[in-house]
Parts: C-alpha cells; sequence; structure tokens
C-alpha cells in the first residue's frame, strides 16, 4: 500500500462526495444547499490540485485539467453567492440558488472524470 | 496540407532543409530534462501549499462559526464572506483594520490563534519558494530554457563554437567583428560567466555544457537549420574528436574545424567525413620556417590571420644559416625538428629523458641547467628552441641562452595564458601561443573563402611582392589592419555598373575613386581577384574587370560605402567612371532627354 495513493485517492474522492452534497436537492431552494458545504468542496478541490502537481503523465496531465475546472467552477459559484448575499442583499432567490448550484454541478462533473480517471488508472495498474 | 496557415508557413519556411529526426528527438530529450527540473520543484510546492490552503479554510470557517454580536445587539455570526475577507487581510499580515463589526471575546480568540497559524504558513511557504529559487538545479533548469529559446530564435547563419578558451575568446572576437553570429559551448562554468561579461555587438548565447555529449550540442543549435559551421577548440582532443564524430554522423553538411595536437587524434578525425584538422604545432613549424625564409610573407600572412584591427606585426630578422638547438622533444619539438631539418638546417636536441638517445646530435640533460646548453655549444648556434610544456623551464632557458650568446633567435613555446606577459617583456624573435595559432588559423579559413585563397597564395608570390604589399597597405590602410571585405561584380551586389563591365572597357582604377570628388583614389587595397577558377593576387590599377568578379579588399568602412555607393547607384557610376552628371531620378532623365550611357 503506498501511503502517497491513499492520500491522493482520498481527496479526489472527498472533493467529488462534497460537491456531490452541495449539488443534490432541488435547484431552486436554498435552504437545501449548505453554503458550508460549497466552501468545503471548494477547499478540498484546491487540495486536490495541489496534490496534482508535478504529475509529468499523460493521465497527470488530464487529471491536473480536470481539478483545475472544477476550481475554476467552483471559485464562480462562491463569487455569485457572495454577490448575492452580500453585494445586492437580496438573499438567495431562486435565480441565485439555481445559479450557484448549476456551477457546482458543472464542478461535479469534472470532479466524476477525476474520479473516473483514478478508477481507471487502479484498474489499469497490473503489479508485476 | 488543408491549414492555410500551413500552407503559408511552408511557403515562408518551406525552402529550409528540415533538421533531421535523430537531432531533433535528442534535442526533446534534453529539454525534457529541463522541464522536469521544474516539476519537481512544483512537486516540492505541494506541502507548504496544502498547509496553506488547509490552515486558511480551517480559520475561515472558524470564524464564521463563532458565535459574535452586531450593532443593534443581536446574536450574529460573521457569514463566509466576511470571514473570509478578515482572514485575507490578517493571514497576509497587512492588518488592514476595517471590520464588520466590533469583535466579541470568543472572536478575538479565535483570530489571535489564526493569526500565529498563519503566519507560519506564510513564512513556511514563502521560505519554501525562496529556497527553490536559490537552488542550484532550479537556476540551471533556466538558463537552459533561456539558451534553447535564444537559440531557436536565430534567424540568421550561425558559427557553433565548442570551447571559449584562450582561442575560443580570439576568435569569437573576430567573428563578431564581422558580424557572424555564434553560439558557445563550454564545459567550465566560468568560461561562460566571461563570455556574459565581454562586451560584444550581437548576443551570443553561451551553454555550459560537455561538447562530448550530442545532446549539449542538439541543444546548442546542432540540428538548427540557420548552423552553419562546427568549430571544436576544447583543450582536450578527446572531446573534439566527439564534437567531430557528432557533427559528421548528425550534420554531414555542416563544414567542420576541430583542433588537435595530436597526429594520430588527427586522423581519427579524418575518418569521420572531411573535417578541417587544425595542428597548432604543425602550423607554428610552419610558420616558423617561413619566418626564416621570407620574413615579408611571414609578416603579412601573420598580420591578414590576426583579424579585423590587429596592429602591424614586426618583420623579423632571420638569422644567418647554421645550428639550431631545440630544448625539448615532445610532440611540438618533433614537429619543429623535423620542419628545420626539411629546411637543411642542422639541429641539436637536448631532451631531459633517456628516451631519445638512438638519434643523432640528442644530448640529454636538463636544458636550464646551464653547462648541459654549454654542452650544446649555443656560442657557434645562430637560434634557439625553448619548446618544453613547462613555461618557467622555457622562460629560463631564453634567459640562460641569451646570457651566453645574445646573437640568438630565439624562439619560444607559451603554454599558459597567464605567462604572457613574461614571453612579451623577454623580446623573443619568434613566440608560438598555440591558442592564438588555431584561433587565426580557424578564423582565416571560415571567415570569407576569398581569405583563405589569399593566404593561401601568399607563400607562393615571393617576398618582395609581400613588402611591396605590407607597404601598401600601410599606405592605405594605417599600421591597424581594418576590416577585410569581398566585393562581388554581379547584378546584385553591382547593378549600376554591371551593363558597362560588359563592354570590357572598365579598369579597377577607374572603378576604385572617390564618388565625391573623382581626381582622389580611394584609399583601398585590392588583395585579390577571383575570376571563376582563376585568381588574381593584388590586381594592379589597369586591370579590366569583367561581371561575375569577385574581389577582396582592406579598408576603412568609409571607403567599402563609398565604393559600395559606386556600384549601386547609376548616378553615382556614371560620374565615378566617366566623369559624366546624369540625373538620379527617372523624372528628371526623361524630361532631360539624358540616358547614363557611357561616351567616354
Amino acid at each position: 500500500m503506498n501511503l502517497e495513493k491513499v492520500i491522493f485517492g482520498f481527496f479526489v474522492l472527498l472533493a467529488a462526495t462534497l460537491n456531490f452534497g452541495f449539488f443534490i436537492g432541488d435547484i431552486s431552494r436554498p435552504e437545501v444547499h449548505n453554503v458550508f458545504e460549497l466552501f468545503a468542496a471548494f477547499t478540498v478541490s484546491l487540495i486536490a490540485t495541489v496534490l496534482k502537481f508535478g504529475d509529468r503523465s499523460q493521465m497527470g496531465a488530464v487529471h491536473l485539467a480536470t481539478s483545475l475546472v472544477a476550481d475554476l467552477q467552483l471559485a464562480a459559484a462562491l463569487v455569485v453567492w457572495v454577490t448575492a448575499e452580500e453585494v445586492l442583499q437580496h438573499g438567495m432567490t431562486t435565480a441565485a440558488t439555481a445559479s450557484v448550484v448549476s456551477l457546482s454541478g458543472g464542478a461535479l462533473l469534472a470532479n466524476i472524470v477525476s474520479v473516473v480517471l483514478l478508477v481507471t488508472e487502479t484498474v489499469t495498474f497490473h503489479r508485476g | 496540407m488543408s491549414n492555410p496557415l500551413l500552407v503559408f508557413w511552408s511557403q515562408i519556411f518551406g525552402h529550409r532543409e528540415p533538421a533531421r529526426a535523430s537531432s531533433v528527438g535528442a534535442r526533446q530529450e534534453f529539454a525534457d530534462q529541463a522541464s522536469a527540473t521544474i516539476f519537481l520543484i512544483m512537486r516540492r510546492m505541494r506541502a507548504p501549499l496544502i498547509t496553506l490552503i488547509v490552515i486558511f479554510a480551517v480559520s475561515v470557517v472558524g470564524l464564521s462559526l463563532v458565535p459574535g454580536v452586531d450593532p443593534s445587539g443581536h446574536r450574529a455570526r460573521f457569514s463566509l464572506f466576511d470571514s473570509f475577507y478578515v482572514m485575507s487581510y490578517t493571514a497576509t499580515t497587512i492588518g488592514f483594520g476595517e471590520l464588520p463589526w466590533t469583535f466579541t471575546p470568543a472572536q478575538r480568540l479565535w483570530i489571535t490563534l489564526t493569526i500565529y497559524l498563519s503566519v507560519v504558513g506564510w513564512a513556511y511557504a514563502i521560505g519554501s519558494l525562496l529556497t527553490l529559487l536559490q537552488d542550484q538545479a532550479f537556476r540551471q533548469a533556466l538558463a537552459l530554457q533561456r539558451f534553447t529559446r535564444k537559440v531557436a530564435r536565430l534567424r540568421e547563419p550561425f558559427l557553433l563554437v565548442a570551447g571559449y578558451g584562450r582561442a575560443g575568446e580570439v576568435l569569437v572576437k573576430a567573428f563578431d567583428a564581422l558580424g557572424q553570429r555564434i553560439v558557445v559551448i563550454d564545459e567550465a562554468s566560468s568560461r561562460i560567466d566571461a563570455l556574459e561579461l565581454e562586451t560584444y555587438h550581437a548576443d551570443i548565447p553561451g551553454l555550459v555544457g560537455d561538447g562530448a555529449n550530442p545532446h549539449h550540442l542538439s541543444v546548442a543549435g546542432l540540428g538548427h537549420p540557420q548552423c552553419s559551421g562546427v568549430i571544436a577548440l576544447t583543450d582536450d582532443d578527446e572531446t573534439n574528436l566527439s564534437v567531430t564524430m557528432t557533427t559528421a554522423l548528425m550534420r554531414p553538411d555542416l563544414p567542420i574545424v576541430a583542433r588537435t595536437i595530436s597526429p594520430t587524434v588527427a586522423d581519427r578525425m579524418r575518418a569521420f567525413g572531411s573535417p578541417s584538422v587544425v595542428n597548432p604545432f604543425d602550423i607554428f613549424g610552419d610558420l616558423l620556417r617561413m619566418a626564416l625564409e621570407a620574413p615579408a610573407t611571414y609578416q603579412l600572412l601573420s598580420w591578414v590571420e590576426a583579424g579585423p584591427g590587429a596592429a602591424l606585426p614586426d618583420r623579423g630578422n632571420p638569422p644567418p644559416e647554421g645550428r639550431w638547438v631545440m630544448c625539448g622533444y615532445g610532440r611540438f619539438g618533433r614537429e619543429l625538428t623535423a620542419d628545420l631539418r626539411a629546411t637543411g638546417l642542422d639541429v641539436t636536441i637536448i631532451e631531459p629523458t633517456r628516451s631519445q638517445d638512438g638519434l643523432d646530435g640528442v644530448i640529454v640533460g636538463d636544458a636550464t641547467d646551464p653547462a648541459v646548453l654549454a654542452r650544446a655549444r649555443l656560442d657557434t648556434a645562430v637560434g634557439l628552441v625553448a619548446g618544453s610544456d613547462n613555461d618557467t623551464t622555457n622562460l629560463s632557458m631564453i634567459a640562460n641562452a641569451r646570457r651566453i650568446n645574445p646573437g640568438l633567435f630565439l624562439v619560444a613555446r607559451q603554454n599558459r595564458p597567464s605567462s604572457g606577459p613574461l614571453f612579451q617583456a623577454m623580446h623573443l624573435d619568434a613566440l608560438l601561443v598555440p591558442t592564438d595559432v588555431v584561433a587565426h588559423e580557424v578564423y582565416a579559413q571560415i571567415s570569407t573563402p576569398l581569405l583563405w585563397r589569399f593566404i593561401q597564395a601568399i607563400p607562393g608570390a615571393g617576398d618582395q611582392w609581400a613588402a611591396d604589399l605590407v607597404d601598401r597597405l600601410v599606405q592605405g590602410c594605417g599600421f591597424e589592419l581594418p576590416a577585410l571585405w569581398k566585393v562581388g561584380l554581379d547584378t546584385y551586389q553591382a547593378p549600376a555598373i554591371v551593363p558597362w563591365l560588359r563592354s570590357g572597357r572598365i579598369t579597377l582604377e577607374d572603378l576604385l575613386r572617390s564618388p565625391e570628388d573623382r581626381d582622389r583614389p580611394l584609399r583601398a587595397v585590392p588583395l585579390l581577384l577571383r575570376r571563376g577558377d582563376e585568381t588574381l593576387l593584388s590586381p594592379a590599377g589597369d586591370t579590366v574587370l569583367a561581371p561575375g568578379d569577385e574581389m577582396l579588399f582592406a579598408g576603412h568602412g568609409f571607403e567599402r560605402r563609398a565604393l559600395e555607393n559606386t556600384l549601386i547607384v547609376d548616378a553615382t557610376a556614371a560620374y565615378v567612371l566617366f566623369g559624366q552628371h546624369v540625373p538620379a531620378s527617372w523624372v528628371w532623365r526623361k524630361l532631360s532627354h539624358k540616358d547614363p550611357t557611357p561616351t567616354a
């Protein structure tokens, strides 16, 4: 067992699960989407990105790309949330909630690709 | 080629020879090594970055969970955004004082904790980054990338010089003065630093690398379509041999000049294609023979070979025929002895080891010992060669010999550049500095083909001719040799006079007149005229010129520009050749019904 692989898999998977947890639920109802969960998903996604730094293989490059996409989407979702709550002060309206959740949905897609890559890598790994 | 960009590209650059696959592969591999270092550095930044992210996230979430009180007195928490804002300026130690509302003691407690945490996190991250920036491997990787980019961007023909020692420096200086682009590779980083400190006209990319390594040569531009030649000048024969080998195998179309002092290595080099091998000892033997037999020829040759801006060397006084004493019978001594004996001179050899006992006239002993020198009968000798590979020994031999016989013709070999001033102070009759000999020879071979032809023709032209030419050069250009330049009388370089050349009446004298005042001759000295395969040395003023002639001139830049003006501008040509003033512009020419055709 390789500890590096454990940590790597843990963070990639955790990023996807947190993202999924935030995304699940009616897209327009703010009370079923907790902003702390979104923040946690963003943080873990950042950590997963840094963990993917410095891998020279083709697989590593795609891994890094998916993570960067997820980061970008989640950051955009957070910016929309801040704009709705603090800048415009109209609170989480249906439209604002929908746009935050749909942005996180895009990130979820990238995270799923990341997990698929992880699984593919594991399945194609032959020991000797 | 359906992509229009590709079509465009191939039309512009299509005529170029594509770089060979092998060299491209090697270059790719080496570039990969460079990016590997950068990947390693990214990998090393993982831990500090993750630490920073975790500290930040914990601080932000914590702050938004700690209960607070808003201005109206209600219990309220900071939103995530407010916490992020406060943490951002706190963690980065900016300490911007704007708060959403006054902190409660619980929030202050949390903030205090996070300040210490985040300072540690930042210090760790920034410290790691600074350490990496100073990392030797990282800096080398950056330097290599910069070098690769510079070489790849070269759009003019360039020479690849392997080895930037003393010879390399002299040569690079001479080529730079001619406007020739150069790429340098040397094993010692101190030499590359010296290259960067030197003030050259052009930017000369330098790489710390091993010439024997094909990857390094590829990175230095061996596979580059504009690479026009390779010069191997390192002081290691083995390295020069591998440079020759690599070039011959990867770019057989390129000319190679390689330095060696061993005839065996020279043979091995010649096994790969046809490199031009420069052996300083061999060349110096020929030069010494020339200096003894034809001092003016030797003077002219060494002046022309020394490159732009060289001062006129002194003309030596050759000794009368007689016996020579050779101290040191190594590679150099052997070459020189053979050359001297070939001219019919008697040579006595002094050699410290007994290995040469079988030969005639060999005295075994230390040549710095006056008793040994006395045995060599210095008082009746005419010349002495101090040819050991130790500068101190050579200097003391010279000093001893001069005390015994002040009239001796003294020749010495200088091994280290640092002993140059000492040998200068001895005022020797001939001094071998192997690096300079190599540099001059390579310069003569590569700078222009006409110069090489000229130099090859010099020895056959006689000493009197050489003395006359030296006088004319001094008259025309002064005691410092200006640049040598080539003029081709073809429709491209001389469109204004080619039609008149066909008439066969234009002489060299007619052409070399000042465009301001045609009674004043240009102070440019013609050295060589080439017509087809024939060459004419120092053509006289009444030589009739023909289209297609090529000429080598010595003269200052303003004389060159004056001549080029005559060759290109129709009106100037008409004035210079025939003294006619014709209108320069097309409109005026039509209006005045004058056509610049010769009537003279």
